[in-house]
């Protein structure tokens, strides 16, 4: 992995010499997912504003791709380009007085003609599910929308690394939840995400990689297991233990498990205490999930194919599959952790149907597949369109059968 | 929260038409309803215009008269003032109040009838464009028409702050009355220059966030003023021309006529 940003013992201190960051050190790996955790005043904010050279630290190297930051303006457009920004007040990023002009506010600075930045505005807004928003202004959209066209705002300049300051702060639970979904759809699709929060639920159970921060310095860094399984870290920063960490610490205090990595998330919890009372995960039958790429389907498609797959639960994952499942008025019992709470379902048995798009399919398949190896429960996964059915058997033959059926459904029944 | 003519002008039904056309209709209409000589074609305007806002615009007909309230009141004493004053003509009515005599002439009638027509009319008018084109549409006709770009930047800037301004005014008047600073002329008079001047350091903070959050966007001096309104129709052209010669048409036949 090649690290992407990097800082080499940056120093940042204030006009009344009061050190918001002391002697910081980290590199981050390119794709990945990072969390920057830490409370009040830690310099998450301020170490966040070094990475695209708004601020520039006293002392110290930010280095992007392993050359050094310049602070000439040919050279501070370039990175900023590369390093998008999304802050924590929407209101301070949208300014501009429509939509529209917002978004489009990057490309027209980029120098863009008009049709070309017509053509990313169309799809910054398509990806954050707000076409046809263009001549709202922002006064008139809920705090989750404004955040989305802040979101498109960056998308539009075609940044390698978004930085993201509290994204989900005064968002409702389902806002949030479906922009860290958006956040993990940009990250399928390559782009490195850092984002700070104080949220240690969703940092433990979204980032790859988790930076404790405290008083200006790096406490820790490591996959949050790592992190968030050091409770007296965790206490000495101000912050508290993940809920899933917490319970499955009180539990094996109680002897009911035995004292290894923190889950990672319910599933593994769950996954956890079936090990330790049946020794294994096995079933008489397994639920199915059926995958169904929304690519190039239209609603009434989807309508048909969800008559036809006789699911018990409905989810969808990424923003093309919700607006088109909003379109069809299907009705979806799960718009965030998708992949998760389908694998729950199989285990009790029932079926469930993930409607997704792009290079989130193969995400998909690959995330159930490593499960099953890793739990050596057998559920099945059958990828579906209107055209092509395709089953892809999670046992350890890995046999992928692609059938071309005019009416693929009723193999499967 | 609050009722703003904006918030219509943006979701009215002739969103979609073409702006400078309604722009052309609003400013016509109100043109000559001055330039008539009588009430009756100010009457007219009047009356179609609240018309083709409510029937055509999809405003509501009870905010709509609500609105029209407002110059009712001052266009109804100004009117009363010039009946009086103005003299010429007979006679209509008169009467005494300690010995001097007040009293109302054909001439002074006719006036403050026209006053008050004109003042509906232009009304009528203005509340069309009001209610129906956002500024944001007005600035971009503007800056076709050869405003510098830096002044429509400013004011567009200016006008999107106006309602991040508008909700932290009503936060911070909220904060106050929930603690009595409204109890008295001294306490309310404090809390507004309290008032006045933290909203006077937050826009200066926020003018600073605003320079930040433009920078980490590479701003280049360039702010996007493509305008994407729809554009004139041939029907809708004819259909404005035709309502303007209507009224100029009015304007000049009766303008023999004296009602009283």
């Amino acid at each position: 992995m090649t690290s992407i940003l990097e800082t080499k013992n940056v120093v940042y201190s204030y006009g009344d010499g009061t050190e918001a960051l002391k002697d910081v050190s980290i590199s981050l790996e390119e794709g990945k997912k990072i969390a920057l955790v830490g409370p009040n005043g830690a310099g998450k904010s301020t170490l966040m504003l070094m990475f695209n050279g708004i601020l520039r630290p006293t002392s110290g190297d930010v280095l992007f791709r392993g050359l050094p930051l310049r602070y000439d303006s040919a050279y501070l457009r370039k990175i900023r380009r590369k390093v998008g920004m999304v802050f924590q007040n929407s209101d301070d990023q949208l300014f501009a007085p429509t939509v529209y002009q917002d978004v489009a506010f990057g490309p027209v600075n980029l120098g863009f003609s008009v049709e070309k930045a017509k053509k990313y505005v169309g799809y910054a807004l398509q990806y954050v599910g707000l076409s046809g928003y263009e001549r709202r202004p922002p006064h008139h959209l809920s705090g989750g929308e404004k955040k989305r066209v802040a979101i498109a705002g960056i998308l539009a300049m075609e940044p390698e690394v978004i930085i993201l300051d509290e994204p989900t702060s005064n968002l409702d639970p389902a806002s949030s939840e479906e922009i860290m979904d958006m956040l993990d759809e940009l990250n399928c699709g390559g782009k490195t995400m850092i984002i700070s929060t104080h949220d240690v639920d969703l940092a433990y159970r979204w980032a790859d990689e988790v930076i404790l921060m405290e008083n200006g310095g790096v406490l820790r860094r490591g996959t949050g297991s790592e992190v968030f399984g050091d409770a007296e870290l965790i206490k000495r920063a101000r912050l508290k233990l993940p809920i899933v960490v917490d319970l499955y610490k009180e539990l094996v205090n109680r002897g009911l498990l035995s004292d290894s990595r923190p889950p990672r998330n319910i599933l593994e919890l769950t996954d956890f205490m079936e090990s330790r009372n049946r020794g294994m995960i096995s079933r008489v039958a397994f639920g199915t999930i059926h995958i169904c790429n929304v690519d190039g389907e239209d609603s009434e498609d989807i309508k048909s194919i969800l008559e036809k797959s006789h699911v018990s639960y409905t989810g969808a994952m990424g923003t093309n599959a919700k607006v088109l499942a909003e379109q069809a008025k299907i009705p979806l019992d799960f718009t965030y952790g998708v992949i998760d709470k389908c694998i729950l379902k199989a285990l009790a048995g029932k079926t469930s149907l993930i409607m997704t798009s792009g290079g989130m399919v193969d995400h998909s398949v690959k995330r159930i597949r490593t499960y099953c190896e890793d739990s050596g429960a057998k559920i099945e996964v059958v990828k579906l369109s209107s055209l092509v059915e395709s089953s892809v058997n999670s046992d350890r033959q890995e046999m992928w059968s692609q059938k071309n059926s005019t009416k693929p459904i009723e193999a499967v029944q | 929260m609050h009722d703003l003519l904006d918030d219509y002008a943006h979701s009215n039904a002739l969103r979609d038409t073409s702006p400078r056309l309604r722009l052309l209709l609003g400013l016509g209409a109100m043109l000559l309803c001055v330039a008539s000589a009588t009430p009756i074609a100010p009457l007219f305007v009047a009356v179609t215009m609240s018309l083709i806002t409510v029937g055509l615009a999809k405003i509501p007909g009870r905010f709509y008269s609500a609105l029209l309230l407002i110059p009712l009141s001052f266009s109804l004493l100004s009117a009363a003032v010039v009946a009086f004053v103005h003299g010429g003509g007979d006679s209509l009515f008169a009467f005494n109040v300690f010995g001097i005599s007040l009293g109302i002439r054909e001439d002074g009638a006719n006036l403050a009838l026209l006053l008050i027509a004109r003042t509906f009319g232009g009304m009528c008018s203005l509340f069309f464009i009001a209610l129906t084109t956002p500024m944001i549409e007005i600035f971009s006709i503007l800056r076709s028409l050869g405003l510098p770009d830096f002044l429509v930047e400013l004011s567009m800037l200016m006008y999107r702050y106006i309602f991040v301004f508008l909700d932290q005014a009503a936060m911070i008047h909220s904060a106050q009355v929930m603690r009595l600073g409204d109890a008295g002329i001294k306490n309310t008079l404090n809390s507004f220059s309290m008032l006045s001047s933290v909203l006077f350091l937050r826009s200066w903070e926020q003018g600073e966030r605003l320079i930040v959050a433009m920078d980490a966007r590479c701003y280049d001096g360039k702010l996007d003023l493509t305008e994407q309104s729809g554009k004139a129709e041939p029907k809708a052209i004819f259909a404005v021309m035709g309502y303007m010669i209507v009224i100029a048409a009015i304007a000049v036949l009766t303008r023999g006529i004296r009602l009283l």
